[in-house]
């Protein structure tokens, strides 16, 4: 015999990250879902906007990776509360793995929580984790043609990070093509041209987190 | 890569709603996979073949019924559809400025059981 059902696939996983967000919105805490490609600087961001921020706001970090806890390490160091969560092999963080973690994050003393998701331009996109809002990063070093080759990504965010532009001397892209395409993926999408590295347009870009938080 | 995901959370609402209802067996499952949902219709099928073994669907096929993505232009209020999985502009005006009527679902639709 047959029989109707009407639920969405991933239902699981919005209810928990309804859940997560409920927890995170009742101890006043805000939630960044930082997502990009591996090596376009998510750590990097972190670590240049916690000293950029110096302590004006209190941020916490959930690291996502597959295996390794290289990026908690870095974090540690600047004395922010960080928990690394390991994936195993998935290639994106889900609600259930964040619930996992929050009793271990000392949410009634952050104003801010960033968690990096699994560096993969494709999968984090999907799953909702209890986040406020989705921000992404792409380093001009990937080139101008993603937004159009990865869509999702530059359609959900709330911010895009253009982020190494210290290269645009030593590179051929079209940052102001990869500006326009993802307007037109997402005319909302605010836009932050940065360098992790040498500080450039890192002001702008806290000054909003700021904005966010108050 | 995350048809696996999708697959997994996909078998659990079907073995579950099988058993509330009292049933054994699932011989097939019918989804509805929007083009813009990011899921490929062939990689959900070999995910939900690997993992279906063990479970009461270890003999049930996949039925999936593709829906094209269709919005409305917010600038000259205009319906459309498209075989794309993305759009970029109005095809009728050109303006980016839309709103998503369909094609993004990943709803399960029907069991078939015994």
């Amino acid at each position: 015999m047959k029989f109707k059902v009407a639920s969405k696939i991933l239902e699981a996983n919005e209810r928990i990250a309804r859940e997560n967000r409920r927890i995170f919105s009742e101890a006043g805490v805000y939630v960044i879902n930082l997502m990009s490609s591996p090596g376009a600087g998510k750590t990097s961001l972190l670590e240049t906007t916690i000293a950029g921020l110096n302590h004006t706001l209190k941020i916490g970090v959930i690291e996502g990776d597959i295996t390794g806890t290289d990026d908690a390490v870095r974090i540690n160091r600047l004395g922010v509360p960080v928990v690394q969560i390991n994936t195993g092999g998935a290639c994106h963080l889900d609600a259930n793995m964040i619930t996992e973690v929050i009793p271990d994050l000392p949410l009634d003393k952050l104003d801010l929580l960033v968690i990096e998701n699994v560096g993969n331009l494709v999968c984090p996109a999907e799953f909702q984790v209890g986040e406020d809002m989705k921000v992404m990063i792409l380093s001009i070093a990937e080139g101008h043609d993603k937004p159009l080759k990865y869509p999702l990504m530059f359609q959900e965010s709330a911010a895009l990070i253009i982020n190494k532009i210290d290269l645009r001397p030593f590179l051929d892209v079209d940052v102001e093509k990869i500006k326009n395409d993802a307007l037109s993926l997402n005319p909302s999408i605010k836009i932050f041209e940065l360098s992790c590295k040498s500080g450039e347009g890192v002001d702008q870009w806290t000054a909003w987190l700021q904005t966010l938080t108050s | 890569m995350h048809e696996a995901s999708i697959a997994e959370s996909l078998l659990k609402i079907a073995v579950d709603e099988c058993k509330g209802k009292g049933y054994t067996r699932i011989n097939n499952v019918r989804v509805c996979i929007g083009s813009a949902s990011g899921v490929m219709p062939e990689a959900l099928l070999f995910a939900f073949n690997a993992l279906k073994s063990d479970t009461i669907a270890s003999g049930a096929t996949l039925t999936i019924e593709e829906v094209p993505l269709a919005g409305r232009c917010s600038a000259c209020s205009s319906d459309f559809t498209t075989n794309e999985n993305f759009v970029l502009c109005c095809p009728h005006c050109g303006s980016s400025a839309y709103t998503l009527l369909a094609g993004r679902e990943l709803d399960i639709k029907e069991l078939e059981v015994d």
